[in-house]
């Protein structure tokens, strides 16, 4: 799982992204403005982080940080 | 009574002008789709085999040019018959002994599912590695260009960076390139298919015309 390294913590790339949709459902266009993040990157991440429940689609294509992918951000904080 | 007789399926590769085959494939960058990549242009490439001389030195040089290509809406992404932790081991070398980091993604194709969709095997060469091809997609992900090179020879850089120059000239612009063509040199018109816009080109003092089929004009 590349969002997610060996001990469990969010990889820097998964960290950034949720970090932009903690507050603000947005598209993933606008993360991967916001991320600094290639398209691609967020387009796969965003399916990845969404499988294991970290975010989900808040309104059609705009996506937020679920209960779970605060906490992982609260413990690398 | 009729035996009934089953045709193989016959897979066509793709071709210039149509649309890439999907996939979803392993790479060091976790699981992608051919489709995250809409909206962007993408150079997909294939090497025969990590930890080898010929496709380190390729490595390094689309790193080297990866830079200009993500200024241009252009994506790397590259391919062998290897596992990702291969992948991993080789780059991490090439960043400890060349100190260049390859940032692309690159899809390990153990199953040779994506290679096998894009016609990178060349079984008279090595049914076990993927010749040296290249593939531009465009952001609809329709197919521009192809090219293949054996395993023996590496690819030219500058020439991939002008390929995709070319095909968005061509896109934004509506023109064509001659051989040699370099951003800044001047582009082909179009031939008119009518002998009265033939004529008309002929007077164009925007243009400069050899003959109505050949007439070239500065990109401003």
């Amino acid at each position: 799982m590349a969002c997610v390294n060996e001990t469990g913590a969010l990889t820097e790339s998964a960290r950034k992204l949720l970090t932009v949709i903690r507050t603000e459902a947005k598209t993933v266009e606008d993360i991967a403005k916001e991320a600094s993040l290639p398209l691609f990157k967020v387009r796969s991440s965003v399916r990845e982080l969404a499988e294991n429940d970290f975010l989900f689609e808040k309104e059609p294509a705009k996506y937020m940080v679920t209960f779970l992918g605060n906490k992982r951000l609260e413990a690398m904080e | 009574m009729t035996e009934q007789i089953t045709q193989p399926e016959v897979k066509s590769l793709p071709r210039i002008g149509s649309k890439a085959p999907q996939f979803e494939a392993v790479t060091t960058h976790g699981k992608l789709k051919l489709e995250d990549y809409k909206g962007s242009w993408l150079v997909l490439f294939s090497h025969p085999a990590d930890f080898t001389p010929v496709c380190t030195t390729e490595f390094i040089g689309f790193q080297n040019i990866y830079p200009q290509l993500r200024e241009m809406n252009t994506e790397l992404l590259g391919l062998s018959i290897d596992s990702v932790h291969s992948h991993i081991a080789w780059v991490r070398n090439i960043e400890q002994n060349w100190g260049v980091k390859i940032e692309f993604p690159v899809i390990a194709d153990l199953s040779m599912d994506v290679a096998g969709k894009f016609g990178m095997i060349m079984p008279e060469e090595s049914s076990t590695e993927a010749s040296r091809a290249v593939f531009v997609m465009d952001p609809e992900q329709v197919v521009r260009a192809i090219i293949y090179y054996p395993l023996s020879t590496g690819r030219n850089m500058d020439e991939i960076l002008r390929l995709i120059t070319a095909l968005q000239t061509t896109d934004e612009h509506g023109v064509a390139t001659p051989a040699d063509w370099k951003k800044g040199d001047r582009v082909i018109v179009p031939p008119s298919a009518t002998q009265e816009g033939a004529a008309e080109r002929m007077n164009d003092e925007s243009l400069e015309c050899k003959d109505f089929y050949f007439c070239t004009k500065e990109l401003k």
